[in-house]
């Protein structure tokens, strides 16, 4: 393995680059909007907007001399600019082209000292004091605000999520914590997030995020023990969202942290170490009743080092990014900004590489099941597992069993669509379960399971199909005839003709009518008859006897619509005179046939046959 | 003079013609002789009537269809396995004692004894020694002290064993019965044997049985057929008595882990063992699998697993890590079918007078009998032991029917005896019923088969 593998994090290739912090520019960073502001001079000799990404197009514009800037923020329409200046009020202007205008401004309630503010949605703002939250609209045209509501609460510093509006408020050295939660033109109190009372908590230990769906403070708590930090987390999930501690990580090192989430996955960096860890809250850990305890998924790794190209006299230079350096500023969800350099990196996380870092397949599995991009790295992943000289069936079949888990729920939710509402009844909320990763047996079969279909690898490919047929089995999900007609044509191919009829015996192949011809183009005429026999195709099965001369029975088994003439016909071929008369008389007898025999001309060519052998019989239906 | 009922082993011998090329070296041709305390010249004499039948027969037919020699006292049966070589069994026929006026006569039963029924005991015997042993013609190289004595070590003990009075239609079968188990147990043993087969590459082979019946096997039928015989019929019976008397159970402490698995061939008792104790190496002969192979079996409660290793240089180190891996896997799965078993499947009793059936499948060799009260050959029968006979006989007639066809018989003592032949099948039915007509059988036999014969294609009759 070369040392470029052994990386499962990375910053992504084409980092925001903007006017590093020096005497004369200021940075900042607004996580609603994801962009870095360049202030030189307060302003006065421009402001650089750039962000999301490297592409999008930056924004240049001046402002006038106001003194120097403690926050920077556009709204989320990118219409209006609010600049925090004074520790009692924010101004606002319109933005006109590139250009501003209209200044107006906005102070918060007297004797409250300003401690910042959010564009909470188009056209809403709160400003956020040290003696509550005031919500105010507003009217960019007429360059004024107009207060919506306000919430007096002791803060002393908050944090703030975009993504889910929601805003902790902290008091009492941070040992007490305060959700309040925005919606349009209004805001509330949420429970209280339990704390340890009376233990501080810095602003910089708290992180808040989306983990699957639900809404998450994360608290970095420093133990006083060595090696014992842990990042406790309060999902907002329940009763009336109350924040519950629902899990604990176990981060094994102490020092200084920064929290990132990628892709649902919480990484940790540290900085003495200059290594992260990932943490999945979805797997499986030491589960005490209400919290689970968490381990890292995989040995601590350093992000993948990176250049940035730095214009040099000649031509451009390399220089190497210091990693986890102290000039690092982590965003969430996955930013992380350096100042100094003027740079503005995405974390991102290189699935394969992870995977390889983690040992246990089933493990492994369910880690990448709940990944967004996770159904070709399960699927090379499962492969390249089967591929080894000696495959982990035990382990295939745990992590088949997680992906049937959820094949099965997805088939069930997907036959719940499906089943009719009454015409005209309110149709009742059916929630499709889409999971992030789903693995048909379509899927297993072309992308795994045919690539093993040579004729060195049939030995493993019938242990894996055995394998996931079980796990399938277990799932309560019919198993689709591409992959019966794969275990039948493997065991055939490796002539295991008797494991094959113990296969069919115990039901393990599931009957079709292409399977049982396969059966019978295969040799197996008796396991083809069972096959026909269970599916009811008496057909196929007069055919079968009727090639087997075997008229007779084939007249006992048909019904009314078979036409006589072909069981004539085999009868007269047999050359056997008493097989043709019997099977004569057997079509007189039968009163649906005795109509087609003065009906249909064609049938006179047998009964001048039967003339022919019997002269002396009295042909009495004439 | 009493009656005789039962059916007695006069003698029984094994020969080649060819071993004797002088006169006067007679007895060289004779490799095996029971019973042994017989004088050879009676030896000698015997296999010479033997010889000169086979050889006057040959006249009129194919040698090998010299089967048996009906005389008043006794049946001889022949058997001839590999070139040259020859079984012989002669019985004595039961008899009774009639009193007819005055004078005492001996009534030789002649029907007890049906040519099919031994002859396929002969073939049994022959097959046996096959598994451990090879061919004949394999065992005596230049020298026949060899195959004498490999000869004596197993046919001396064997025909003790055999239950000649109760061999029956079962003989002629020597079919196997599987355990009806559902799809999701089934699999499940299937994904411990692929996980075995992949983890110990040496081992070429596989079966597993739960109690007295298959679930699965990787070995050719016609090898697993033996093989069934042996384990069922003298092997696992024996074992079955030492866990009664709690002979090699292991006996742990309950605060270790504890699984139920322990080696019925291979080291008794793995803390103590110094050696592996006695495994058997068997021949197997199929078109896929012939060749020799170590037979290590491995028990957990009433599953049974049969390994065939080849070639493996055995040691005590293995033995201990396949039994810390197949141990617990193995114990719950025995405990799930157990499960399964106790919920799904219920036993054969003798209470009804339902009808009774016997049914096998040539292509798998799966036999069932309600006839039989149990897989033991006791002579534990729910019918009179005449409906099997006509069964036999029936069998016997098979080939006249061609692919498929119905034979009716009923006996003096209403009786009703139906053979049903179909797709490679065979169904026997015996049932009592006074005063029935031909069509009320007939719509008896057809509940009995849709309720049986469920899932296979039989043809309607």
């Amino acid at each position: 393995m070369t040392e470029k593998f052994t990386y499962y994090l990375e910053l992504s290739k084409n980092p925001v680059r903007f006017e590093p912090v020096n005497q004369l520019t200021n940075v900042f960073f607004d996580d609603s909007n994801k962009q870095v502001f360049a202030v030189r001079s307060g302003g006065v000799m421009g402001v650089v907007v750039k962000g999301p990404s490297e592409e999008s197009k930056s924004l240049n514009f001046r402002m006038d001399d106001g003194g120097p800037v403690i926050s920077i923020k556009i709204s989320l329409d990118q219409k209006v600019l609010a600049v925090q200046r004074s520790t009692n009020s924010v101004e606002f202007m319109n933005f006109k082209g590139s250009n501003l205008d209209n200044k107006y401004s906005q102070s918060c309630k007297k004797n409250a000292t300003l401690l910042g503010f959010v564009w909470s949605y188009i056209n809403e703002v709160a400003l956020v004091t040290d003696h509550g939250v005031e919500l105010y609209s507003v009217i960019p045209e007429k360059g004024t605000l107009k207060h919506l509501k306000s919430i007096s609460v002791t803060v002393q510093w908050f944090v703030w999520c975009p993504t889910n509006k929601i805003a902790l408020l902290a008091s009492s050295h941070g040992s007490q914590l305060l959700p309040v939660i925005f919606k349009p033109g209004s805001v509330s109190k949420m429970p209280k997030v339990e704390g340890d009372p009376g233990r501080m908590i810095l602003e910089r230990d708290i992180t808040l995020g989306t983990l699957y769906g639900t809404a998450a403070v994360l608290i970095l708590r420093h133990q006083n023990a060595p090696q014992a930090s842990e990042v406790h987390i309060h999902l907002l999930n329940g009763s009336s969202s109350a924040p519950i501690k629902r899990h604990v990580l176990r981060l094994g090192l102490s020092g200084r942290f920064a929290i990132n989430i990628v892709d649902d996955l919480i990484l940790v960096h540290h900085q003495a170490s200059r290594s992260s860890q990932v943490f999945d809250i979805n797997l499986q850990g030491e589960n005490d009743g209400t919290v689970t305890y968490h381990k890292a998924v995989a040995p601590a790794k350093s992000i993948q080092p990176t250049c940035l190209e730095i214009p040099g006299l000649l031509e451009p230079q390399k220089h190497a990014c210091e990693l986890y350096s102290a000039d690092w500023v982590v965003f969430q969800p996955n930013i992380v900004i350096d100042a100094k350099l003027g740079c503005l990196w995405c974390i991102h996380l290189i699935l394969p590489e992870l995977c390889r870092q983690i040992p246990d397949l089933s493990v492994c599995t369910q880690l990448v099941l709940n990944r967004m991009n996770g159904k070709e790295v399960l699927l090379k992943l499962l492969l390249d597992r089967i591929e080894l000289p000696e495959p982990p069936l035990q382990q295939l079949q745990s992590s088949f069993d997680c992906i049937n888990i959820l094949y099965r729920k997805w088939i069930e939710s997907e036959l719940q669509i499906q089943t009719a509402s009454p015409a005209g009844a309110q149709l009742p909320s059916k929630i499709v379960f889409q999971p992030r990763v789903l693995i048909t047996q379509a899927d297993m079969y072309s992308r795994v399971f045919q690539k093993l279909d040579l004729a060195n690898k049939l030995q493993k490919l019938e242990w894996v199909l055995i394998s996931y047929i079980t796990s399938l089995t277990q799932n309560d999900i019919p198993t689709e005839l591409s992959l019966n007609e794969m275990l039948v044509n493997t065991l055939v191919k490796q002539e295991k003709n008797s494991a094959l009829v113990q296969f069919l015996q115990y039901g393990v192949v599931s009957d079709s009518k292409p399977l049982a011809c396969r059966l019978l183009s295969l040799g197996f005429i008796e396991l083809a008859l069972d096959m026909f026999a269970r599916l009811g195709a008496t057909e196929e099965i007069i055919e079968i006897l009727l090639d087997q001369e075997q008229v007779l029975p084939a007249l006992q088994l048909a019904g009314d619509k078979e036409t006589p003439r072909k069981f004539l016909q085999v009868a007269q071929n047999t050359g056997n005179a008493t097989l043709f008369h019997s099977t004569v008389l057997a079509l007189r007898s039968n009163p649906h046939f005795k109509e087609s025999f003065l009906k249909d001309e064609r049938l006179r060519v047998y009964l001048n046959h039967y003339a022919s052998l019997f002269p002396n019989s009295v042909n009495t239906s004439k | 003079m009493n009656s005789r009922n039962e059916i007695e082993l006069k003698n029984f011998f094994i020969f080649n013609s060819t071993y004797c090329i002088k006169e006067g070296e007679e007895q060289n041709k004779i490799l095996f002789y029971f019973p042994p305390t017989e004088d050879l010249n009676t030896q000698i004499n015997n296999v010479g009537l033997v010889e000169a039948i086979i050889k006057f027969t040959g006249n009129f037919k194919s040698q090998c269809d010299t089967r048996s020699l009906h005389t008043l006292k006794t049946r001889q049966l022949y058997y001839q396995p590999e070139k040259n070589f020859w079984m012989t069994m002669t019985l004595n026929l039961p008899f009774k004692v009639k009193s007819k006026e005055e004078v005492e006569q001996l009534d030789y039963m002649e029907d007890e004894i049906q040519d099919e029924v031994y002859n396929a005991v002969l073939k049994q015997a022959y097959d046996l020694y096959y598994l451990f042993f090879g061919s004949f013609s394999d065992g005596s190289g230049s020298d026949t002290i060899l195959l004498k004595s490999k000869l004596m070590n197993h046919f001396s003990p064997y025909l003790k064993s055999i239950k000649l009075a109760h061999c029956d239609i079962m003989n002629i079968f020597n079919g196997i019965h599987f355990l009806p188990l559902n799809k999701q147990n089934f699999l499940n043993v299937q994904c411990f044997i692929n996980l075995l087969e992949c983890t110990y590459k040496f081992i070429k082979y596989t079966a597993v049985l739960f109690n007295d019946c298959l679930i699965w096997s990787s070995v050719e039928p016609p090898s697993m057929q033996t093989i069934y015989q042996y384990l069922t019929g003298i092997l696992l019976p024996a074992q079955m008595e030492t866990e009664i008397q709690g002979g090699s159970m292991p006996r742990n402490s309950p605060f270790t882990s504890t699984h139920f698995g322990r080696y019925v061939t291979g080291p008794s008792n793995l803390k103590s063992a110094e050696s592996l104790g006695k495994i058997p190496k068997v021949h197997l002969n199929s078109e896929k699998s012939s060749g020799t192979y170590y037979m290590i079996l491995y028990r957990a409660l009433s599953a049974t697993v049969c390994l065939f290793v080849a070639g493996e240089e055995l040691n005590l180190s293995l033995f201990r890590d396949l039994d810390e891996f197949m141990g617990p896997k193995l114990t719950t799965i025995a405990s799930d079918i157990a499960e399964y078993c106790a919920k799904h499947i219920t036993p054969i009793t003798n209470a009804d007078n339902s009808p009774r059936f016997i049914y096998f499948n040539k292509l798998n060799l799966a036999c069932k009998s309600t006839v039989h009260l149990d897989n033991r050959q006791s002579g534990n029968l729910a019918t009179g032991k005449d409906t099997i006979k006509i069964m036999v006989d029936m069998d016997d007639q098979k080939s006249l029917i061609g692919l498929s066809g119905e034979i009716i018989v009923k006996t003096m003592n209403d009786c009703w005896v139906v053979g049903r032949f179909s797709n490679s099948r065979e169904f026997y039915l015996a049932m009592q019923q006074k005063n029935a007509s031909l069509i009320e059988i007939n719509d008896e036999v057809k509940k009995v088969c849709d309720t049986e014969l469920k899932g296979i294609f039989f043809h309607p009759m």
